[in-house]
Parts: structure tokens; sequence; C-alpha cells
């Protein structure tokens, strides 16, 4: 029906132009041209140096440190919790299913309302600092400290759930009959998980890690409320050019911090294509 | 191959070989005391300085008590502008978000295209972005078009961040829909509008409702974005709060009864989602940081 | 002493019953088919000599020690899974070697076992392709291969072919019956499928709601059925109720037959579609002592034969007659005739009244 094969044709772009177009004029327009003035200097003259200045001016250097830090420690301290509990969860206990909803909770919570509650428990005068207090010591500068542990505290408190509820997810994922079949060839429960589950479950848990790092390493509000003021990350560093109006500084660090993401993920796009798609062909359904 | 009559390895005696109901509880209350030292604990602690008059240390726990904060929110012309322009800001979003979602949704779950990849990534870019580098390259732009420090700038770089997760919602809803339903329908006689008011619509329900409810929630939480571009002329509620958060002048009590204003919308649909959606598109909506 | 001793295996999920006490013996070497309608109960037990699931009560022994308080790895057991269950992560020649290296074979022979399986299986050149990459029948040959692999005592075999279409069901069943003969591993396979359980097995065991119905070969089941679940799962049947007085029963519109067993009084027979001979226009239709005529009322081709609808009396017959030029229109009048030695069902209630609508089941 040639009729509607033009149609079609038409109709496609038609029907994408919105979101898509909205998108490109919002988002990647803006984004476009803020790597292009990252590029150049007040008279429009091609420059590398905003790029430069980030990899030689102390301060900012500093601050691409510290964007890497905030990104990496979270997420070591919540996988090492996240794959026990998602592995508790697995099994049956009084309460789970009440248990699996609670603890999503976190997820609904904005940056800036836990970085309050960071303060509130652990910041100086806070509550365990005063409920410790009678038994003669106080609590170590927690928030706003040179370690950033108030902010990785923080950043935690927001991923364990997110990266539980993924982790799980992946491992759910695999059938149960495949469990069954490494049992039945003489693999102990142990041997099973190792060598069978989580080569399935990679991918998902892979992605979690993922974008928990690109989230916390590009993160405002939390350094921003919680963090020490003398090791800002780049994201906080660029509010502070923004609002000097130094325009050119803040799209180089951005992109910095965008290169970050997108090599991020393009590493993870790489290593999950070998396995493929992990619970496809194997049981031909 | 004969069958080997007696196996050559350990038949041994019969052990027992699972949990028991005994080894789950001490699993249960580590878990549940684990949640409660981790949520219940700051909340309640947030809930009492909104509600103490005055907590000054050594006190463990506040000496009195005064609702006059709480009641104070009502007479606060900054705070519940604030609260208003959050409500206002996203119902437009949310709404906005939906229709512009649906065509490019409908496009992406039934058309097979050859740059489908491309434009999925695309789509899903804002989210991988940081939100920060999202708000600085459109705020510059904002202010060179006299867009910034208005309710409209705030509502158009919101919807930047809730256009993502609504079409992929979306899409995802939209790709259930079997094509023969149509096939039938327009046997039947139906012409485009109708499909669209009679199928498309209704089974697309629940990917609207989905997207709804997490764009809502999204815009009325959203910061970075907000703050970039809105700031300080345009207060939302998380603005607000970000504003008793200086460490300068920390209002704690303040603090307090506007993050739970905050968070009130976001329990709500939160506990409504959590039965209807499946745990991935949540993890996917609720992960920001 | 058999090979595989299961005795009285019972399965509860809360208060409801799965399993009712259920027993039966594998001798070494023997294929044995677990037969039965979804939900029977078939799969379930399979599962839990397998040790993948835990029974209720009752013992299993595997040449003559006891294994049910053992977990699966430790049983010397193999299964074929329905969805293959294949590791998408290994290779072919990866899941092939992964049992034997749990159970720290030797290199050497390792690599002996898996040269041979593969080629009984007809899988050689296929050692490193994913599973992703196979076909449905070359994903079923690993299932099997990587269960012989491991020369166990059991082989276990849950509806492995139910995934497939039906040429390659055929063909892969032509293969497995082969390969039985080829290694003579004790086997134990379920399936719903009567005609795979029938021309697979060395005995059936017919299963139903949970129980055991009936244990015999696949030619003791067809011809001389005990049950009427049996009589009637087993290809098709005519259920019928006689008078018997001895060796003699008389049908309900007045033919005589012939009894395999005594009996006396009411009693049910199964009387298969094929073995009654149908004669139009025969001097017979006209025979008295009939208390009704019989009657073609509809015919179903089938190639090598028809299957006829017959109706006497208030009995609707089944009639099977192969071959022949001319196909006997409906409304023509026909005279049946029975085989002698017609087997006599003991009559315990789990058919359901499945064949002949209105007889009641009792409590079971």
């Amino acid at each position: 029906m040639p009729a509607s094969l033009r149609d079609r044709r038409l109709l496609l772009p038609l029907l994408l132009a919105p979101g898509v177009g909205y998108l490109l004029l919002f988002f990647g327009g803006p984004l476009a041209a803020a790597f292009i003035g990252s590029l150049r200097l007040e008279d429009g003259s091609f420059t590398l140096t905003w790029y430069i200045r980030i990899f030689t001016r102390p301060s900012m250097l500093r601050g691409l440190g510290t964007s890497i830090y905030y990104g990496v420690a979270p997420v070591i301290v919540s996988l090492l919790v996240s794959v026990p509990l998602s592995l508790a969860i697995r099994r049956h206990f009084p309460g789970r299913k009440l248990f699996s909803g609670l603890y999503k909770l976190p997820l609904a919570v904005p940056g800036i309302i836990v970085g309050l509650m960071i303060i509130v428990v652990f910041e100086r005068g806070g509550f365990i600092d005063r409920a410790v207090a009678p038994l003669g010591f106080g609590l170590p500068k927690l928030v706003r400290d040179d370690w950033g542990v108030g902010v990785i505290l923080a950043s935690v408190w927001k991923q364990i759930p997110f990266m539980t509820l993924i982790i799980t997810s992946a491992f759910a994922a695999i059938p149960e009959d495949i469990r069954s079949a490494s049992r039945t060839l003489g693999a102990s429960r142990l041997t099973t998980f190792l060598r069978v589950e989580v080569p399935l479950a990679m991918p998902g848990i892979t992605a979690a890690v993922l974008l928990t790092f690109i989230g916390s390493m590009g993160s405002y509000a939390i350094p921003d409320i919680v963090g020490p003021p003398t090791a800002r990350p780049l994201s906080v560093l660029m509010v502070a050019e923004f609002n000097q109006g130094r325009f050119p500084q803040v799209f180089a660090m951005g992109m910095v911090l965008s290169a970050f993401a997108v090599a991020v993920l393009v590493a993870y796009y790489s290593l999950t294509s070998r396995i493929g798609d992990a619970h496809g062909r194997g049981d031909a359904r | 191959m004969t069958s080997i009559a007696y196996p050559a390895t350990g038949l041994t005696s019969p052990r027992k070989r699972r949990f028991t109901r005994e080894d789950r509880l001490p699993v249960a209350i580590g878990l549940y005391v684990s949640l409660f030292l981790a949520i219940a604990l700051p909340l309640g602690l947030m809930f009492l300085w909104s509600i103490a008059d005055g907590w000054p240390p050594p006190h463990v726990l506040p000496q009195s008590y005064t609702t006059a904060r709480w009641a104070g929110v009502l007479g606060d012309d900054g705070l519940l502008r604030a609260a208003l322009n959050s409500i206002l800001i996203a119902i437009v979003v949310t709404f906005a978000t939906a229709v512009i979602a649906l065509p490019t949704a409908w496009a992406m779950a039934r058309f097979p295209f050859r740059l489908k990849r491309a434009v999925e990534i695309f789509i899903l870019a804002p989210i991988i972005i940081p939100g920060i580098v999202v708000a600085v390259g459109i705020g510059q732009v904002f202010l060179a078009l006299g867009l910034a420090y208005s309710v409209a700038g705030v509502i158009l770089v919101q919807i930047v961040g809730t256009l993502p997760l609504m079409i992929r919602l979306m899409t995802a809803a939209l790709e259930t829909i079997p094509d023969d339903l149509i096939h039938a329908a327009r046997s039947l006689g139906a012409n485009t509008l109708g499909i669209v008011r009679h199928i498309v619509l209704p089974l697309a329900v629940p990917g609207l409702l989905a997207g709804g409810l997490m764009s809502f929630v999204g815009s009325f939480e959203e910061f970075d974005k907000s703050f970039i571009v809105g700031a300080p002329v345009v207060e939302t509620l998380p603005i607000k709060l970000y504003m008793y958060l200086d460490p300068y002048s920390m209002q704690l009590p303040l603090a307090s009864i506007v993050s739970f204003l905050l968070l009130l919308p976001a329990l709500i649909v939160f506990v409504i989602a959590g039965r209807v959606l499946r745990d991935d598109l949540m993890a996917a909506g609720m992960g920001k940081i | 002493m058999s090979m595989l001793e299961i005795t009285d295996i019972t399965k509860d999920y809360g208060a409801s019953r799965a399993l009712h006490p259920v027993s039966l013996c594998v001798e070494q070497g023997e294929f044995v088919t677990i037969l039965g309608p979804s939900g029977c109960g078939k799969s379930s037990l399979l599962r839990i000599v397998m040790g993948i699931s835990e029974q209720s009560g009752g013992e299993i022994r595997l040449a003559g020690k006891r294994i049910d308080m053992l977990p699966p790895e430790r049983r010397d057991i193999a299964m074929v899974f329905q969805s293959y269950a294949l590791f998408p992560h290994m290779t072919v020649e990866q899941n092939l070697r992964f049992g034997l290296r749990m159970k720290n074979v030797p290199k050497a022979e390792q690599q002996t076992r898996i040269a041979h399986a593969l080629d009984i299986c007809t899988l050689s050149g296929l050692t490193s392709r994913m599973p992703r990459q196979l076909s449905g029948g070359q994903q079923q040959r690993v299932a099997l291969a990587r269960a012989i692999v491991m020369q166990p005592n059991l082989l276990l075999f849950d509806e492995p072919l139910s995934n497939l279409d039906a040429k390659l069901r055929d063909t892969l069943r032509h293969e497995l019956v082969a390969l039985h003969r080829r290694i003579g591993a004790t086997s134990v396979y379920v399936t719903h499928d009567q005609a795979e359980a029938m021309a697979m097995s060395d005995r059936i065991v017919v299963m139903n709601a949970g129980r055991v119905i009936e244990i015999g070969t696949p030619l003791e089941l067809y011809r001389s059925p005990k049950q009427a679940f049996t009589a009637g799962f087993l290809g098709q049947t005519n259920l019928l109720a006689v008078t018997a007085s001895g060796r003699r029963a008389q049908l309900p519109w007045g033919q005589t037959v012939d009894l395999a067993t005594e009996a006396i009084g009411p009693a049910r027979i199964s009387v298969r579609p094929e073995s009654i001979g149908i004669h139009p226009d025969d001097p017979r239709t006209r025979d008295t002592g009939l208390s009704a005529p019989a009657t073609v009322t509809g015919v179903s081709f089938m190639g090598a034969s028809a299957l006829y609808t017959v109706s006497i009396g208030d009995t609707l017959l089944k009639v099977s007659h192969a071959g022949g030029d001319a196909l006997i229109e409906p409304g023509r009048t026909v005279a049946l005739t029975f085989p002698s030695r017609l087997p006599v069902l003991e009559d315990r209630g789990e058919d359901r009244g499945r064949e002949d609508g209105g007889h009641a089941a009792e409590a079971a």
C-alpha cells in the first residue's frame, strides 16, 4: 500500500520531532554551545587554556581529584554493603516482603535532604555527638572534614538501595533451571554462586556500579552542603565560576565531567557486549 | 558405557542441608535494626528539630516543644510562594512532558528505523550527563535569552530532566500493544483519531501514570537545574531548603519542616508506585544523587 | 535390588497434597517413563528424586543407598531440563566440562568422556560455540551430552522435547532411543505425550492427580489396561459399562462380548477403536437380539485410517477402520464385531468420568 508507506516516511520524523526536537533544542544545543564555548577566548579565538587550567591549577586539579574521589569511594562502600544485602534479601525471612519495600525508601529522598540528615546525625553538636558526650568523648569531625566522610556517607545512603535493587534484579533474572542444572552437575551452592550466578549477573552489577559512579561524581548539592570547603569537587567549583560569569571555564569543567561519564558508559557497553544476552537463547523459548 | 553399580564418591550419611527457620530470625532482626537506624532515626531527629523549642547541647532530646514553627509556615510568605511555585511548576512540567513524550514514544515503540539506537542513547543522555553540567549549559543560554530568573525558564529546563524517563516508560507501555489490535480496529472502520482515542491512550495509561508520577516527583524535588536557572528570583522548595542549610546561617528547624514538605508527595507517590511499577523502572527513575 | 527405589514419597504444600504416597522401582538399564497430564505431579516427583525439591515424606534409594537427605550435587544423578538450562556464558565444551571439573575427574579422562559424548550426540564441530548460537535441537543435544558425560547412575529427563517443533521432536526421540540402547543408562523420563511414552519406554508409570495409577509395559497398558484412566489416556478408547456373568458380558444394547477375566455384575471394559470390526451392508445388521441398530453418525478421514462415530442405542462409539477403498457415509447401518478377551477395568474412581461422561467418581 504505497500511500501508507509514504505516510510512514513522513510520519516518523513528525512523531519523533516533539521529544527529540525538544531535547535537541534545550539539551543538545546548549551542550554543543558549551563545548564550543569551552574552546574560545573572549575575542573568539581557539584556545585550550581553559582545559589546561583544570589540569594545572592546583585548586582545579584538586577539584578534579575530589570529583573522582567522590565518585569512587562511595561506590566501593556501597558495593560492600549492597552485595551481601541483595543476597540476604533473596532468602526468606520473617518480614521479607515489607523489608523489600522499605529499603527502597531512600530512593525517593532528594540529595539535599540527605545532606540535612547527615548534619543532624553526624555533625559536631548533632545527635550522635551529644549521645556519646556523657561517655567522655566526642565524635570526630565527620561533616565538612578533610576526608569528605559526610559526603561519602550521604552518597552511600542513597546508593545502597539503588544498587541493591539492581543487583537483586540481576540475580533474579537468572532462570532457576540454570541453578538447578549446576547443582545436578555436582556444584555446591557456593560454587554455583561464584561460577554461574555472578558471571551471569555481572552486566547488571556493572551497570549499577557505573551509574552510581557517574551520579556521585557529578553531584552538586551533597558536596556543597556537607563537603569541606577546602576540597571542593569540580561540580561545586563550576557553580562558583558560573556565578562569577566566567563561562568558558565553567564549560571546560563541565566537558571534563561529561567526558568521564561518557567514557565510563562506553567501557560498560564494550564490556557487556561480550557476554551478550545472558538469559537469551539458553532456554530456547 | 555400562552403569557403575556403586558410585565411587561420597554417598555419606545423610545430613541436614538447609537453613532452618531459626537461622532466619537473627538475619531479619539485624536487617530491620539497620533499616531503623538508617532511615527512621534521621527522619525522627529531623522531626524533633521541627517541633523543638530550642535544642541546645548537651541535651540528647529536646527539653521543650512547640508547634509554633509548623504553624508559622502558613504565615511565611516566602515559604508559601516557594511551595506554590513547586506545585505549579511540577504540574505544568508533568503535563508538558506527557504531551511531548507521547508521539516520540509511539515512534520508538512501533517503528523500526535505522538510527533507533542512536536516538535511544540521545534520549538517555540528559540523565547520564551530570545534572549540573546540563544546568550550566542551559543556564548560560537562558541568561542570554532572558529566560533566566523566570518560572517559564525553570519549567523549560526541568522538562529536559523529565523527558528521558517519560519517553522510556511510555515506549515500554506502548510496545506491549499488539499490532493485530490496531489492524482489527482498522478493519472495523476506525480511523487514526479513533485508534488513538480508543486503543492507544487507554492502553498507554499505565505508562502515562508511571511516567506522570515520576515526572511530578522529579520536578518537585529537582534542584540543580532550577537553582542555576531560577535562583534567587524564582524559589522552589528545594531551593528554599538549600538556603536554610547555608553553613553560616543554618536554620535546622525550618530546614526540617521544608524537608518534610518536600518528602510528602514523594513518599505518597512512592508507596503507590511501589505497587504498580517494576523495580528496574523505579531504580531508573528514582536514582538521583 | 533395583537401581532406583522410590518408597512412599509425598509432597505437601501447606495443607494441600501434591503427591500422595508414590512408590516405584526402576531396574538397572531400564528406560521408564512417568506419564500424566499437566499438574499430575510427575515433574514434582522428578525434582524430588533430583534433590532440587524436598519431599515431605518417604525415602529414595539409589543403588541401595539412601539419597533423599543428600543435596543434589552428591546424588550422582544427571538431569536434562525442559529448558535445557545451558550455561549461557560458557561454550559448548565448557558446559560439558563443568560437571567433570566439579567431580574432579582427571584431565585425560575428561577429554575422553567429552569426545565420546560429542560423538554419540552428533555435536562434533560445535565445541566452541555459545548456546545462543545453537538451534533448539542442538541445544537439546548439548544438554543431553552434558548429562551423559557424567556417567551417572541415573539419568532424569524433564519433558526435554516439549519445546521443539513436531518434526524435530520425532528426530530427537529416535536419537534418544538409539542413545539409550547404546549406553544403557538407567533412565527416568517425564512427559505428558502418550505417544512419546509408548514409543520410548520399557515401562510406563501412569500418574494423575498426585498418584500412581498404573505401571506396566507399553503393550500391557495399551492392550490390557487395568484402570479407566490409563485406558483413556493412552491413545483412544471406548469405555463401556457392561453386565458380566463369568467370562461373558452383555453390552448395553444387548450384544455379548468375551472378557479376559471373570467378573460378575456391573463392570467396565475398554475397547480400542481399531479393534472393533465395522461391517456395512452385512446380513448381520438385520440380526435381531440387538436392542437398537448401529448407525454411522460421523466420519473423519485420517489418511491411513478412518475414524467413525457410531451410534448404537444410547451409546456413541469410536470405531477406527484402516484401509479400504470407500468411506462409509453417515446414516448407514453397520454391524459391529468385538474382539475377544476384553480387559475388565478395576475402577478406583480416578478417571473422573473422562470418556463416557456420566460415570460418578468415587471419593478419593
